[in-house]
């Protein structure tokens, strides 16, 4: 662990949202890298991009929704994924479809700070569990935009049912929007 | 393997090994099955608490409604649809927990159509205070608060979390049952180890004291068997002893005899007669020096030859076939004759007077001896 935290990537300063949206061959892995230094700060909602990144603080959200908002600019599949485990905060991770690993605000300080994994909700929930050694009960894909700011809910697997009925795997009849 | 006790130790940690194998099986799947037990007791507790939020999502989303109402601000209006949509959120994560549920189904069908409506009141009354028709407002709230929505909800919830506390101690009950079976399984087959191997040590212990005990025989049987051999040795040596007395006895007696025979020998070589020891069929078997110094023959050459090639008797004629010597042996009596001859090498006679003597062993003439005396020296 400690050689991991020596051998990442020294602090980014004064990053912003355009900088990241211009950075050429911006891989999940580079983007990681700039939230080496970033320290964790917990809010209810997410913050704007340009305010978490001036106050270097935040919290998994904000992190997830930011590296969706850019890796999506820079032409990359990304997924927010919203896992909830017993007797915590449910925990939000960024998932790139093309790297076949996410992206998680507890991994930034590290060499490795993409966690290869599979591409389905129960893969990821039980990865993410596993890094706070803990059981996971609910996972649910989710989007967001920073314009409407606001959490849209996809599928969701629940842990207890049959890995075979899940709405990842068999996507439900779309409904009738409301 | 031909040893029992070792078949039956072998057949022992074998069965010890079976019963470990079983145990952690069967411990294994007890594990996997507390951990599912586990998870569903997660997943009740998760939805106990989603119904918890919902309400309060419910509640929320009906006073932010109303406050909005009263002051018009577009902070309020925000939060309103952000009560709205953290409602549908809820809904949805309780959806999704109670999938598996098929009994809650109609609640939560309930439960969606109050969002629906909660929704749509939220709608109407936006539309209408945006249109400035504050008696649409009142009348639309008035219904709501006529219908009695959020009671409902509160009613609707309740029943549901009854329900999944009821599910949560049922599925509780099962994991405490499944742990228990587990610490059965596990002491059990632990108990049952410990007496396997006790009862293989026990084999072992046996099976040494009865090793000792046949060692025990063999020595006292290996004593008894030196002592058998010592008092056998002592015997034979007494036995020897007799009978290297009875050897010196022998041997004294053959030195005796030897000495008697060597003595008579002399004798016999003493004498200047020609002496004739004759076996029954008259062949001769021993004579004296006196025979060889008159005839000029070796001992060995007259050895075995009859006595009639060498001494011819003289005297009155006789009946043809008739031989004297014959029927003196055969009678058991003396003969002489005082004309008889005996030749030498050179096939001169010498004349001599002859006498027969019978030999007898016990009553039975077994040869004869014959002595002849040469005229001069009986002269």
């Amino acid at each position: 662990m400690a050689v991991a935290v020596l051998l990442a990537p020294g602090p980014a300063s004064a990053l912003t949202l355009q900088e990241l949206l211009a950075e050429k061959e911006l891989t999940p892995k580079k983007f990681a890298s700039r939230f080496a230094d970033f320290e964790y700060e917990f809010a209810a909602d997410v913050l704007p991009a340009d305010v978490f990144l001036q106050r270097r603080k935040g919290d998994c959200d904000d992190y997830a929704v930011l590296a969706g908002h850019v890796l999506r600019h820079h032409r990359q599949t990304p997924r927010l994924i919203h896992v909830r485990m017993v007797g915590r905060v449910a925990h939000a991770v960024c998932y790139v479809t093309e790297s076949k690993a996410y992206l998680d605000y507890n991994n930034r300080k590290y060499a490795i700070n993409v966690e290869r994994c599979g591409p389905s909700l129960r893969d990821i929930a039980t990865q993410v569990a596993e890094s706070f050694k803990a059981n996971w009960t609910s996972v649910s894909e989710f989007t967001y935009s920073y314009e409407e700011d606001r959490k849209r809910f996809g599928v969701t697997v629940v842990k207890t049912d049959p890995p075979a009925n899940d709405p990842d795997r068999n996507p439900p009849p779309a409904k009738a929007p409301r | 393997m031909s040893d029992p006790i070792i078949r039956r130790i072998v057949a022992l940690f074998a069965t010890v090994a079976a019963i470990l194998v079983v145990v952690a099986v069967v411990a294994l799947r007890n594990i996997s099955r507390a951990t599912a037990s586990n998870d569903w007791v997660n997943q009740t507790h998760a939805a106990i608490l989603e119904l918890g939020t919902l309400r309060g999502s419910f509640q929320a989303s009906d006073a932010a409604l109303r406050t909005l109402l009263v002051t018009g601000s577009e902070q309020d209006e925000a939060a309103c649809r952000e009560a709205s949509a953290a409602l549908l959120e809820n809904l949805e994560v309780l959806r999704a927990l109670l999938r598996s549920d098929r009994a809650s189904a109609p609640a939560l069908e309930r439960l969606d159509a109050l969002a629906e409506d909660r929704a749509k009141l939220t709608r109407d009354a936006l539309a209408a205070r945006r249109a400035a028709q504050p008696d649409r407002i009142r009348s639309l709230v008035l219904a709501d608060t006529a219908a009695g929505s959020t009671a409902e909800v509160r009613r609707v919830v309740e029943k549901l979390k009854t329900e999944q506390m009821a599910l949560l101690a049922a599925r509780d009950g099962e994991a405490y049952l499944q742990a228990q079976t587990t610490r059965w399984t596990v002491g059990t087959g632990v108990a049952l180890n410990f007496l396997l191997l006790g009862l293989a040590g026990w084999l072992v212990r046996d099976d040494v004291r009865a090793r000792r005990r046949a060692t025990e025989v063999l020595r006292e049987a290996n004593d008894l068997l030196e002592t058998r051999v010592r008092e056998r040795t002592a015997e034979l040596a007494k036995a020897n002893e007799v009978l290297r007395a009875e050897n010196l006895e022998r041997a004294w007696g053959s030195q005796a005899l030897e000495h008697q025979l060597r003595y008579n020998e002399l004798i016999v070589n003493s004498i200047s007669d020609l002496v004739f020891v004759l076996t029954k069929a008259q062949n001769i078997s021993r004579l004296n020096p006196a025979v060889t110094h008159v005839t000029g023959f070796e001992t060995k050459e007259l050895v075995n030859r009859p006595l009639q090639s060498l001494v011819r008797l003289g005297g009155a004629a006789r009946p043809a076939g008739f031989d004297p010597l014959t029927q003196a042996l055969r009678e058991g009596r003396e003969y002489r004759e005082a004309d008889a001859y005996v030749q030498d090498r050179s096939g001169r006679e010498t004349p001599v007077s002859f006498m027969l003597f019978p030999l007898r062993d016990r009553d039975r003439v077994v040869g004869g001896v014959v002595i002849l005396r040469t005229r001069d020296a009986g002269a």
